[in-house]
């Protein structure tokens, strides 16, 4: 009887499971909608699309190879075979801006979705387990690594590690993992306490079901928003790391790698700075812009305004 | 308040040994081998033993830690492999280059920030809006470093008015502020943009705000009420992020040390780190941490100060 | 009692918002004694509040007077500069608290502080030349804060809002608004975030201290109950007019617009026990989409044609009694009657 009781929920909940997935595309449409409706949220929506599109696209769109060289042709201005000009090696700028967008976006976007993953699995594993001993434990690890000045961290675990793409992802995951822990932990805490999720646990359902049905679902859209935000910061940091040496390794292209150039040619060619600077400007603003229509279009407040 | 001090104090001290633990496990992971950078690669075997012995290198990992901690305790953090020299002393000498660079670009970039966030709220319809706009964007366009090579590139190549490199000669006061200006630009340009935004738009709140409308209604002159009700208010939001701010830019001025080779803690850790110099990588890192964990120290207590609304825990 | 401390006549203000435009008040008249208590009830959004900071004159900048006076003392009050508001007005001879006293006092300054900022700004303009001490300051505040019941004042003054309780604050309030001085007490839903029992304390407290100091009160509330105990007078108001105006024995005891009606049996009491009390269908219409002719006729059971059409005007149907109810007008009271 008992366990009767218990199916049938449990299938009730699969079907709302499947309403709920069907709904995810909707929530996605309406809040891209919303998003375009803020203001700037259109053109930061356009811009990060126009990277996105060169970070997948890369190799269809740049004009010439990034690693091709011409030494004759070295600290060309603007041409119409290169429409930014050339570097110290006589490599097409603009075909290493495209190619450092890619560079850009799959560091960032890797770094916030590992720092994502692991800090929401810790702080919904913490605010779920509020008081106990694995709670403080959490606490205390997101407050040692958030005590270390970010970029310094980093540039440590790098300089470890070893500089690689991977690494980079990696140590500016580990940096940024207890901000994302910390909004968790605070979002499960007021969670925990709604009416579902008592309901489930009267009803046995085992934690991990609770924490990855109930829970989790419930506390992604202040965990996406700052993903959003975070965008922008992991693209400022893997230009800075790269910038240092202790980035990517050349000769990829990465826009940190090429201020590093310009910065030693900074007598003969200026407009080996400027273009990487113009690129990292448009995508600051691009992501700011952008996830802050995700913020308000994500947060019902401020949508009613 | 009492109370949450202390217990926000106390905090530090398990902190600090975690970050110790993992400074130390970094360092014990960094590959390179140190008696073979000290003594260059024709080391006798015999002359490679000895300074492992006496860096407790051949010691099992707990034990080094051990000995680790307790030199930090004693304040001994070492000695650089490359030079000689001791940590705490290459420290000691970098650490004024990055303080007064820290302080003053986030000093002028505060009392400019707050001033035309304050100025910007109060006189909605003055250009001063639109120069805090201006500002903000900046601030999210133009990372420090990308700053910093754009105004070296505009200053010291295009029109050569200042001085790219070093921090000036010690002692002549005019030179030193000289070769701070670019430095300090290329980092406050950011703070200006934030906290002048964060200020106009808590200074809005503020100005709409109950208690406001009450002094008016006493007639409380207006611009008493702006400057001296208002502000105190609208403040307090930027204490935190002023403070967390210091503690940033004590650690954190890697890039525009880097980029105009200024002496600085930045400079040392990120030359330590291409050296393999990892006593001062270690040590550079653990200072700069104490100076930040300080620093939001401070920024918290003030804050508990200013708004004696918190509720503690 | 009978000379006139407070005349409004044709009060008119529209409030611009962007393209739209909201009337919150339209042609109210009304006048307030010396020494009398005007309690001015209706649901919220029906321009109780704007009234009230139209007076002191401390409307948001959206807020645009059409026409009316306001004659305070033998003065329009909207003739006069911000300075002479300043100086003679605010916080002298016209007080005002305020419905929320959570917000309404500064958290971050101490209420000594806050005190001792306005009895000086109001020293300052009484006696100017004369400069009193910080300590003189403090003393007087200290007063007033005896003055309103506030236990161990001396030691309580040096405390931070966020120490206090509502009520608490209320009574501080209080002991700032009320002095010798002050002819005028703008009271805008003053205890409506109160308990049930402090509030009756703070009201009692407010009508003691004003009879001492022979001061007028205009009470905004939305609780006509709690009128009944205090007010002199009784101003119903609905979409920023006035709907019907008399002495409070008369306007509750035999009301004459069947809105006020409506709001009396509403109201929980004894003549209503054991019935089931009334709701008024619909709610309040939004000031930018008022409806045409009497702005209650919508939610009101007894509306006919002629109320789609016109605007009833506000008449004197007894002696100090006016009603704005055509129905009531045309038809006499015993045709019109809630189940």
């Amino acid at each position: 009887m008992k366990t009767d009781t218990i199916n049938q929920t449990k299938a009730g909940m699969k079907s709302t499971q499947l309403t709920l997935k069907r709904k995810w595309s909707d929530t996605l449409r309406v809040t891209l909608r919303s998003v375009v409706k803020v203001k700037g949220g259109l053109w930061g929506g356009i811009f990060v699309g126009i990277m996105l599109v060169c970070a997948i696209g890369a190799q269809w769109i740049s004009p010439s190879d990034p690693n091709a060289q011409d030494i004759v042709h070295r600290f060309a201005g603007p041409s119409l075979k290169h429409f930014l000009g050339t570097d110290y090696l006589g490599r097409d700028i603009l075909s290493r801006i495209i190619y450092g967008c890619r560079i850009a976006v799959m560091v960032a976007f890797g770094a916030v979705t590992l720092s994502a993953i692991v800090g929401v699995f810790l702080g919904v594993m913490g605010g779920y387990n509020e008081g106990k001993k694995i709670d403080y434990f959490i606490i205390w690890l997101f407050d040692i690594v958030r005590s270390f000045p970010q970029i310094i961290l980093a540039l440590a675990i790098v300089a470890v590690l070893g500089p690689s793409l991977l690494n980079v992802v990696f140590a500016l995951a580990f940096t940024a993992f207890p901000f994302y822990g910390r909004l968790a932990r605070a979002k499960t805490l007021s969670v925990k306490e709604a009416d579902y999720v008592k309901a489930a646990e009267a009803m046995g359902l085992k934690r991990i079901k609770i924490i990855l049905r109930h829970i989790t679902p419930n506390i992604l859209a202040p965990v996406i928003v700052c993903l959003g935000m975070d965008m922008a910061t992991m693209i400022i940091w893997e230009s800075g790391l790269s910038f240092l040496g202790l980035g990517v390794r050349p000769p990829t292209a990465s826009w940190g790698i090429m201020l590093r150039n310009g910065y030693k040619y900074i007598l003969t060619s200026p407009l080996m700075i400027l273009w990487p600077s113009v690129a990292i400007a448009v995508a600051m603003v691009a992501f700011s812009l952008f996830s802050e229509g995700l913020r308000v279009a994500l947060d019902p407040k401020e949508r009613e305004r | 308040m009492l109370k949450y001090i202390i217990k926000r104090t106390l905090w530090v001290i398990p902190t600090l040994v975690g970050v110790l633990i993992i400074l130390f496990s970094l360092t014990y992971l960094m590959p390179g081998d140190p008696a073979s950078i000290m003594l260059g690669p024709r080391a006798t075997p015999e002359l490679v033993e000895d300074l492992n012995k006496r860096m407790h290198l051949d010691r099992a990992m707990p034990v080094r830690l051990g000995y680790y901690l307790l030199g930090v305790a004693k304040g001994d953090l070492g000695t650089s492999v490359w030079s000689g020299h001791k940590v705490s002393s290459l420290i000691a000498d970098a650490l004024p280059h990055t303080i007064l660079l820290a302080i003053t670009s986030l000093g002028i970039a505060a009392l400019i920030g707050i001033l035309l966030g304050t100025f910007a709220a109060v006189r909605r319809e003055s250009p001063i809006g639109g120069v805090v706009t201006i500002f903000s964007l900046l601030g999210v366009a133009v990372p420090d470093f990308v700053a910093a090579l754009l105004l070296m590139l505009l200053f010291c190549v295009q029109i050569p008015l200042l001085p790219a490199l070093g921090a000036g000669v010690e002692g002549d006061l005019v030179d030193i502020a000289v070769h701070l200006i670019l430095p300090a630009t290329a980092l406050g340009i950011g703070w200006v943009g934030y906290l002048s935004r964060l200020n106009q738009e808590s200074m809005l709140d503020v100005l709409d705000s109950d208690y406001i409308r009450t002094a008016r209604a006493f007639a409380v002159p207006k611009r008493a009420i702006a400057y001296r009700y208002a502000l105190k208010n609208a403040v307090i939001p930027s204490i935190t992020v002023i403070g967390l701010g210091v503690g940033k830019l004590l650690g954190g001025a890697v890039f525009v040390e880097i980029i105009f080779s200024r002496p600085g803690l930045g400079k040392l850790i990120v030359d330590a780190v291409y050296a393999r110099d990892f006593p001062v990588v270690q040590g550079g890192i653990l200072v700069a941490t104490i100076l930040f964990v300080f620093a939001n120290l401070i920024a918290d207590i003030s804050y508990a100060f200013v708004d004696p609304r918190i509720q503690y825990d | 009692m009978s000379e006139p401390l407070l005349e409004v006549s044709q009060l008119t203000l529209d409030y611009n918002l962007g393209s739209r435009k909201m009337r919150a008040l339209d042609r109210v008249s009304f006048s307030l004694d010396k020494g009398q208590v005007l309690g001015v009830a209706g649901e919220s959004g029906c321009g109780k509040s704007t009234l009230g900071l139209a007076i002191i004159r401390l409307l948001p900048k959206v807020a645009e007077i059409r026409r009316g006076e306001i004659v305070f003392d033998g003065r329009d009050l909207l003739k006069l500069s911000e300075a002479q508001m300043d100086r003679e007005i605010r916080g002298q001879k016209i007080a005002m608290i305020f419905q929320n006293p959570q917000n309404a006092l500064n958290p971050v300054f101490k209420i000594e502080t806050q005190m001792i900022d306005i009895l000086r700004v109001q020293d300052k303009y009484q006696n100017p030349g004369n400069r009193k001490r910080r300590q003189d300051f403090r003393q007087q505040a200290i007063e007033r804060l005896k003055g309103t019941g506030i236990a161990d004042p001396a030691v309580r003054v040096s405390n931070y809002p966020f120490e206090f309780s509502g009520g608490m604050k209320q009574r501080v309030m209080i002991g700032m608004a009320l002095s010798s001085g002050t002819s005028l007490l703008l009271a805008d839903e003053a205890t409506t975030a109160l308990d049930v029992t402090i509030e009756a304390q703070i009201n009692r407290l407010i009508t003691e201290l004003a009879a001492e100091y022979g001061t007028s009160i205009l009470y905004i509330t939305h609780n006509l109950g709690v009128l009944s105990e205090m007010a002199d007078r009784i101003m119903i108001m609905y979409a920023g007019r006035i709907f019907e105006m008399g002495w409070t024995k008369s306007v509750l005891g035999s009301p004459r617009h069947p809105y006020s009606t409506a709001l009396l049996e509403s109201l929980p009491g004894r003549q209503t026990r054991g019935k089931r009390l009334l709701s008024i269908p619909g709610f309040v219409p939004p000031l930018d989409r008022l409806p045409g002719g009497c702005s209650f006729h919508p939610r009101c059971p007894f509306a006919e044609e002629v109320c789609r059409q016109e605007v009833p005007p506000l008449i004197e149907v007894d002696k100090g009694h006016w009603s704005a109810c055509l129905f009531d007008q045309k038809r006499g009271r015993q045709k019109w009657k809630w189940i």
